[in-house]
């Protein structure tokens, strides 16, 4: 297993009248290869879940491993390694760093890899040319469409060949036509063998998925995997 | 991720705002800038002092000392010396002015060139340099150039054999020369000096020039010739020229030592040695503390500049705490962090020490020529502190926003707006 969660929970003002289960007892395995949507209701614990899987949170009890690492063992400078190597992000929002070039923006990962200059360049030249931005390395991100730099966070995502996909409604800012272009990216990177963990509140998006999971109340209320069109 | 990489992304920042960068920076300006004017100029005019000092002649040893019987110790004070080596001793003169001489040379007469110090003065109140005064003559040995820090430019010095021979021979310093010879060769020439002939047989180099009152206007005489210029005088004072400082107090020692031997314990007669390096130590002592307490108070607004720093660091961090997050999720270490906070407030700072050290340059020329007339560059060691100074300021404020930045979670870093 690639990802194992068992009993998670992440809970906020624990101990208190006011305590919020945001993981309430979370128990999923996602396989390498998987094309899985984590899909619910705003506040049903999904993004709390990404977190998680993402390794930018821990979880307040429970176990998380990942790839066979107890990533609760883990120190914040091994956490860093395995979200710069493991795991490619992709947000809502894209969050492109502003003051930074698109090339350099694609680079950021690999600078912090440690990667030489020229391989780095050659590395973050390749993802563009996937997203078919190549042309574009000088630009800044302000001056792109929203479909533009969700191609981008998408390059920067898959620049350090990361066996995880991570997206986060990496369609909500999009319209149809860009979104469906987005996701198309993701299920050629599946197909490809990278895992893509989908997290989503649109039924729409979730539907393309080979498995989805639904999350309410911090609880997994059903798990299924289903055929696709587009494998 | 390596440090070039954080210098570029550091820069890119600091350029992409612009405007507040340089209000930021503007403490440090202030602050490097007057630091560095304060304590340049008082350097310079310590050197300036200290370049006074050294044309008088430093590691000098004046001595007083006589013999109630009126017998002589220049010989024995000049055996002494030698004996002692010259990585102690580097020469002995006896310091005697001759007053009321008259030298004569052609139409120049010295009772001539007193006549001109009533007309010294400009109306006003500058001194009249071109006016030739009349000359300061002094008794000295083979070794009086030695002492008293002259070269010779033409001809040859006093010899022993002039001092054991009683010949009338002299050399001249250069403003005296000049004020006697204008631009003729004096070498050869003969002074009237008190109606007796006295030839030339040398001319010292220039050492301070422009005054009047140069140094350079001076005829030394071989001390043996007391016995015509001024008879019955008696030698008292000396100078002795010390190889180094350190030689100075040794020397100094030894000759204490050596003249109480000499007066029996003062029995026969008096003497002593002392040096003015301890008068100069103490004037650059002074001019040292003026420099702390004046630069003290410049650091002040140093200090204020770097809190300036520190301020907007915090700012900065706040407002980017997305970005911050961004890093930290696609695989910054904490210490990445770290490191690309503590160079851009080092560069910042960095370049706000250069600014003022280009404004501190310009304010230590002004201060020279406006205070003392003279030329002063602030010293290379001076202008590397100072930058050093503005980087290590930048770090030790970036410190604090730094970590700052560092410590932010990453999921609530990437949930700010």
């Amino acid at each position: 297993m690639l990802v194992t969660l068992k009993n998670v929970y992440k809970i906020y003002g624990e101990g208190l009248e006011s305590e919020v289960r945001a993981l309430d007892g979370v128990s999923l395995d996602i396989d390498q290869g998987e094309f899985v949507a984590i899909v619910g209701q705003s506040g049903s614990g999904k993004s709390t879940m990404m977190n998680v899987l993402g390794c930018l949170d821990v979880p307040t009890r429970g176990d998380y491993f990942l790839d066979g690492t107890d990533v609760r063992e883990l120190t914040d400078k091994e956490l860093s390694h395995i979200r710069n190597r493991q795991i490619g992000f992709i947000f809502q929002q894209y969050n492109l760093i502003q003051s930074l070039s698109v090339l350099e923006n694609v680079e950021l990962p690999l600078i912090y890899q440690g990667i030489r200059a020229d391989d780095r360049y050659d590395m973050a030249m390749e993802a563009l040319e996937r997203v078919g931005l190549a042309n574009r390395i000088k630009h800044r991100p302000t001056e792109m469409s929203g479909g533009q730099q969700q191609r981008v966070a998408i390059a920067r995502a898959i620049a350090t060949r990361p066996p995880i996909i991570m997206a986060d409604e990496p369609t909500g800012a999009l319209d149809s036509h860009t979104g469906l272009e987005v996701l198309g990216f993701l299920q050629q990177l599946n197909k490809e063998g990278t895992t893509v963990i989908l997290i989503t509140h649109d039924n729409g998006i979730a539907a393309t998925a080979r498995r989805i999971v639904r999350l309410a109340d911090g609880k997994i209320v059903d798990d299924h995997e289903q055929e696709v069109d587009w494998l | 991720m390596n440090i070039r990489q954080a210098v570029k992304m550091a820069f890119k920042s600091i350029l992409g705002n612009k405007g507040r960068s340089f209000l930021t920076m503007l403490g440090i300006i202030i602050g490097i800038a007057s630091v560095m004017t304060i304590v340049s100029t008082v350097n310079g005019m310590n050197q300036e002092s200290m370049k006074q000092f050294e044309a008088m002649g430093t590691n000098k040893i004046n001595v007083s000392a006589r013999r109630y019987n009126g017998q002589d110790v220049f010989d024995d004070l000049y055996d002494y010396c030698s004996s002692l080596g010259s990585e102690l001793v580097l020469g002995i003169t006896p310091n005697a002015n001759l007053w009321d001489l008259t030298v004569v040379y052609g139409s120049k007469s010295s009772k001539a060139m007193e006549k001109n110090q009533e007309n010294m003065w400009n109306d006003d109140g500058t001194m009249n340099n071109d006016l030739a005064l009349p000359p300061d003559c002094y008794l000295g040995s083979d070794q009086y150039a030695v002492c008293n820090i002259f070269r010779l430019a033409k001809g040859r010095d006093i010899s022993n054999i002039d001092i054991k021979n009683y010949n009338q021979v002299c050399v001249l310093g250069a403003r005296a020369a000049k004020n006697f010879f204008n631009y003729a060769d004096p070498v050869g020439q003969t002074i009237q000096v008190n109606g007796y002939p006295f030839t030339v047989v040398g001319v010292y180099e220039e050492k301070d020039p422009g005054s009047a009152w140069s140094l350079d206007n001076i005829i030394v005489f071989p001390y043996t010739a007391r016995r015509i210029l001024s008879p019955g005088m008696d030698i008292n004072e000396f100078v002795v020229k010390a190889a180094s400082s350190e030689a100075t107090t040794e020397v100094i020692s030894r000759l204490s030592g050596f003249l109480a031997g000499l007066t029996n314990n003062g029995e026969n007669g008096w003497g002593s040695a002392y040096s003015e390096n301890q008068w100069q130590e103490s004037q650059n002592e002074y001019l040292t503390m003026i420099s702390m307490v004046l630069g003290g108070i410049a650091a002040i607004s140093l200090l204020v500049g770097g809190i300036g720093i520190m301020n907007i660091m915090l700012v900065t961090v706040t407002e980017r705490t997305r970005e911050i997050g961004v890093r930290r999720a696609i695989g910054a270490e904490r210490s990445a962090i770290v490191t690309q906070f503590l160079i851009e407030a080092a560069m910042l700072c960095g370049i706000g020490g250069i600014i003022g050290i280009g404004i501190g340059t310009l304010g230590t020329r002004a201060a020279g020529k406006l205070l003392m007339q003279i030329d002063i560059w602030p010293s290379a060691g001076i202008t590397l502190c100072a930058f050093l100074l503005s980087v290590v300021l930048g770090i030790l404020f970036g410190i604090y926003p730094a970590a700052k930045a560092s410590k932010l979670q990453p999921v609530e870093a990437l949930r700010a707006e």
